[in-house]
This record gives structure tokens, C-alpha cells and sequence, in this order.
């Protein structure tokens, strides 16, 4: 009950956005939340698995918590793209030469340390040029582009002044539960 | 090659701009003894262009795979599996041909400074007898992202071109492709892609699992409106790459789980009974039960549709839940009027796009992240390969 309440407030948050505004007006809006968005870090969009986290993923049976830049770390259940971690940046910092994008999307992966789900916020590094290492493409309960608040194949770089894309990162918000 | 030429050094290029404007003879040759037959003089050539007749119905256009290809769409004889030629585009640039084959349209984004700078979007036109740049509209805004079919499509008299736009509201633009101008932006709050039906009417995906049904009234005007909700988006949705049997405006939209949606575009659309491409060949239906490994469809362009005989080729993976983009090793045919498993072929290894010709004859093309398989659509041989450059987007003639 707790997931659909965080998923329809996501949604509705979407619908009243795009109902209401131009596009420009949109980008402009965007923003001003993007300057407020350290206050808010689970916005614009999120999303919650329907899945029963109580037995866990395909992708989860299989994760670890010790190696971040292997694709099966925990964290990169939803990640598409290069890891940040092998680019010389970290899960939650770009790499230099490159800029964080204010807007991301959203996943829930389980820590295999404590069989808890995390929200994470997947958020591409822009501007650099393609980091081209460690690629690897987390699809569990990744949705379609038309569900875009929790798809990895946008290039989430929306609201930074470059649309290069440089690598991912797979930053923790707070528990999912 | 650049550096080659250079270091030829002025001389060589000198020759090079003389053979170029026709002033230079054959090169100068050894002296031939004189009882021997003398080959005749090689004749000058003037520089031109190989002339394009249109898309044949044998031939494919694919883009590359954004940030790790060298962008362009490029055209493959599936006869020969032969590079035919190639247009120039954008990274994250979306493209369909008009019914005469010849005409190209590509939806591209470019900035002034390559990676920043000004923001141009644009639909390009390409055409003529060479394939040449005939001009460009200018559009208020793309989709930015990997690559999907249906971002990008013209109404079916081609008439009008649609192109989905997120920035971050969804939008699609209407282009008046005659007028080359574009007539209106529509938004489709919570939705994405386009599949357009009747004169000017389009659908979208929608997050929530149903379709958004825009369509003008008698003045022109784009009204908005819901259908109900057709599938479970949490636990199965559809793929963003579905088919479209465009003479009878049957859209198949197939689930990660793969039960094929079918649904009858239009304004108000009609929604037939699921079916389940694992049942139609004699398995339990997939489902997203965790653990549970099966067959299933997955990749990237993962259908492809021939109209004449109503099959429908699947890349097939034996993977779990959510493993939705997983190439195929096999591609699966299945008959959408009977939901029947015709045939399983094999591929060398996993395909991730699939594209099938509509003709009498018809091939089928399964690609890789590097090669191009050229098989017989009706019995699945391979019979010709070529290796390709990552691919993103598939189109053959009349899809």
C-alpha cells in the first residue's frame, strides 16, 4: 500500500506537471526545482516495485556488496550504461570533466547485507565524452520509455546545459520500505 | 586517410586535383616491351555519385547504437549483404522512409558546440536521385534516448510526420510534411510514443497501462482522451518496440511475459483478447514469478511483422523475469490469425533487432551488437552475413 502511495504521488506529480505547463514554461519551472532539488531528493519521479520484495529478484539472488564496479553489485539493478565507479568517479560522484544531471530515475534494488530495499537514483554524468568501461544494463523491473520515471534508456541528462553522455551513477536515496 | 594524403606532400595533391577535374591522363606506366600486346590506355573518369533508385524490397536501413557507433543510417543489400549506401545523422536520431522509397526522413538533434551550445532539433528531409540533403524543419523539442521505432512516424497517407518529444513534459509534434512546417505540439501527460491510425489521428503508451487517443475534431483541433487500462504495467508491460499491421491499423503490442496484446488503433479503440506467444508454442505462459526461467521475448527492435502472411517474428531468450532485454537465440514465427508457433530458426548467436522484407520472397535480417545474419524468412537459413556497426533502429521497405 505503502509502494502504491510513493508510485500514484509520482505519477500525479507527472500528470499535474505535464498537464499544466508548456513545455517551456516546463524547462523553466524544471529549473527553479532544480536548484531546490538537494531538498528534495526523491523528486520529480519515482517509482516502487510491485514485485514480493520478501523473496527477492533474479537480479538481487545474484548481487554482491563488496565490488561496485562489477555489474552485479547490488546497487546497479536498474543501471544502464557506464559505471561512474570505473571512470574516476564513485556511486554518488562524476567523474571530473564531467557534470551530474539533476534528474534521474528511480530504482529498488536489495542489499544482499541486510535483505533491505533501497531506493536509488540513477543519475547520469554529462559533457564528458562516453566513458566506454564497465558498461552494464541492470533491467530488473525497468519499465518502458513510456514510463519514464523509472526507464534507463533516456539519457537523463534533462536540466544539465550538456546532453553528452558520460557514464552512471547509482546514488542511495533511503530505504524503499 | 587525411594523414595519408598529406604526407603524399604538395605534389600528391596537386595530381590528385588535376585527376579530380579530368586534366590528367592514365599514370605514367612502365615502358612494355615492344612485342608484347600493349593494354590500352585506362580513360580518365570525372568524380560523381552513385545514383540511389529507392529502397528495394530486398534492402535494409539501420542506424548505429548511440555514443558507441559512428552515427548515420545505413543501407545493406540483403541480396548481396552489401553496404548500398549511407545519410548522415545525428547521435539519437530516429528515421522512416516515405511510401515512394526514395524520400528520407531522419529527427535529429544537434548542438552548435557539439556537446553544448545551442539546441537545434530538426527533421531533415534526404531524397532525389542521389539520396542527397533536400532541407530541414525545424521541430520544438526531441526524445533524447536510446533507440525506439516509435518515436519517429508518419501518417499512414504520409502526409503528416508525428515525433514524440520529452523535455521532460510528453509531447508529440505534428509536421505538415507537405507544407514542411510544423502544425502543433499535443500533449500526452503521462504517456509515450506515437502509432498513428486514420487520417490524423495517433496513440500513446501510457505508464498507467492504457493508450492516450488523440485525434482532430472538424476544425483541425487535437482533443485527448484515455482508454481503459489494457495490461498490468507493475508486473508485465509491453515493450516499447511493438508492430503494426498497417492495413488493418492492428497494433500487437507484446509484454515482457510475451502475451500479445492485440489492439485496433483508432478513436476508439478496440482491445482483443490477449494471447501467449509461450502457449502458442505448446508451453505454460511465462509469467514474472521469480525464479521462474523460460522462454521469452527480449532485446531491442525484438519484433518484426510481414503483413501479406500475418507472421510475426519474436527474438526469444530462455531467461528470468524482468530479463527483457536479453538477445535472442532464437527468433520464434508465429501466426497472429491462428496464435500458432510456426517455426523456431536459430541464430549464430543472440540477436537483439529483427526486421522482416514484405515482399513475395522475403528475408528476414536478425542482428547482433556486431553482425548483420541475412536469412530466409520462410525457412530460417542463414544466407549471407556481414558485420555491422552496433545497430539501433531497423526499417525495410513499407516498415
Amino acid at each position: 500500500m505503502k509502494r502504491l502511495l510513493v508510485d500514484n504521488f509520482g505519477e500525479r506529480l507527472t500528470r499535474r506537471l505535464a498537464g499544466r505547463l508548456s513545455r517551456r514554461s516546463a524547462l523553466a519551472r524544471l529549473g527553479a526545482l532544480l536548484v531546490a532539488a538537494p531538498a528534495f531528493p526523491l523528486l520529480p519521479v519515482q517509482r516502487a516495485r510491485a514485485a514480493d520484495e520478501s523473496k527477492g529478484t533474479d537480479f538481487s539472488r545474484e548481487a554482491q556488496a563488496n565490488d561496485n564496479t562489477a555489474c552485479n553489485y547490488w546497487r546497479y539493478c536498474g543501471i544502464d550504461g557506464n559505471l561512474c565507479a570505473c571512470c574516476g568517479g564513485s556511486m554518488h560522484s562524476c567523474p571530473p570533466g564531467s557534470q551530474p544531471s539533476p534528474t534521474s530515475w528511480i530504482g529498488s534494488c536489495i542489499n544482499p547485507a541486510d535483505q533491505r530495499s533501497y531506493l536509488i537514483a540513477y543519475r547520469d554524468c554529462c559533457g564528458a565524452s562516453i566513458c566506454n568501461k564497465c558498461a552494464c544494463l541492470g533491467t530488473d523491473h525497468a519499465m518502458p520509455i513510456y514510463r519514464p520515471q523509472a526507464n534507463n534508456h533516456i539519457i537523463w541528462c534533462i536540466g544539465a546545459n550538456t546532453f553528452e553522455y558520460h557514464c552512471s551513477m547509482a546514488v542511495l536515496v533511503g530505504l524503499a520500505e | 586517410m587525411k594523414r595519408l594524403a598529406r604526407r603524399r606532400g604538395a605534389s600528391g595533391v596537386a595530381a590528385v586535383l588535376l585527376s579530380s577535374a579530368g586534366w590528367l591522363a592514365a599514370p605514367a606506366q612502365a615502358a612494355a616491351p615492344a612485342d608484347q600486346a600493349t593494354p590500352p590506355v585506362l580513360q580518365s573518369e570525372t568524380a560523381g555519385v552513385t545514383p540511389f533508385p529507392g529502397l528495394t524490397p530486398h534492402e535494409l536501413a539501420y542506424s548505429a547504437m548511440d555514443a558507441i557507433a559512428p552515427p548515420g543510417i545505413r543501407i545493406i543489400d540483403g541480396d548481396t549483404a552489401k553496404l548500398v549506401g549511407t545519410v548522415y545523422s545525428s547521435e539519437y536520431a530516429n528515421f522512416v522512409w516515405a511510401p515512394d522509397n526514395r524520400t528520407l526522413y531522419v529527427s535529429e538533434t544537434y548542438w552548435t558546440m557539439g556537446n553544448r551550445g545551442k539546441r537545434e532539433d530538426v527533421l531533415s528531409i534526404y531524397g532525389g536521385p542521389m539520396l542527397q540533403n533536400q532541407g530541414e524543419i525545424a521541430l520544438p523539442g526531441r526524445m533524447i534516448s536510446d533507440p525506439k521505432t516509435h518515436t519517429f512516424a508518419l501518417s499512414p497517407d504520409a502526409h503528416y510526420a508525428y515525433d514524440y518529444s520529452f523535455q521532460p513534459a510528453p509531447s508529440v509534434t505534428v509536421i505538415d510534411l507537405k507544407q514542411r512546417k510544423v502544425l502543433t505540439s499535443v500533449e500526452v501527460p503521462g504517456c509515450g510514443l506515437v502509432f498513428p491510425f486514420g487520417e490524423r489521428g495517433f496513440a500513446s503508451l501510457c505508464g498507467d497501462g492504457s493508450l492516450a487517443v488523440a485525434d482532430t475534431d472538424a476544425k483541425g483541433q487535437y482533443s485527448v482522451h484515455r482508454s481503459k487500462r489494457f495490461f498490468d504495467i507493475m508486473n508485465d508491460p509491453v515493450f516499447d518496440e511493438s508492430v503494426v499491421d498497417r492495413k488493418s491499423g492492428v497494433a500487437l503490442f507484446i509484454s515482457y511475459d510475451g502475451w500479445v496484446h492485440p489492439v485496433h488503433l483508432g478513436d476508439q479503440p478496440r482491445f482483443d483478447k490477449p494471447w501467449s506467444i509461450e502457449e502458442a508454442a505448446g508451453l505454460s505462459a511465462a509469467t514474472s514469478q521469480v525464479g521462474q526461467i523460460t522462454w521469452r521475448p527480449g532485446g531491442q527492435v525484438l519484433a518484426a511483422y510481414q503483413e501479406a502472411t500475418g507472421r510475426l517474428f519474436v527474438t526469444m531468450h530462455e531467461g528470468h523475469p524482468w530479463s527483457s532485454e536479453q538477445g535472442g537465440s532464437q527468433v520464434w514465427v508465429l501466426d497472429v490469425r491462428q496464435h500458432r508457433l510456426l517455426k523456431r530458426f536459430d541464430v549464430p548467436e543472440a540477436a537483439t533487432l529483427v526486421a522482416v522484407t514484405q515482399d513475395a520472397q522475403p528475408l528476414l535480417f536478425a542482428l547482433s551488437d556486431g553482425w548483420l545474419w541475412v536469412m530466409s524468412a520462410d525457412s530460417g537459413a542463414v544466407l549471407r552475413a556481414t558485420q555491422v556497426v552496433p545497430p539501433g533502429l531497423v526499417r525495410v521497405r513499407g516498415h
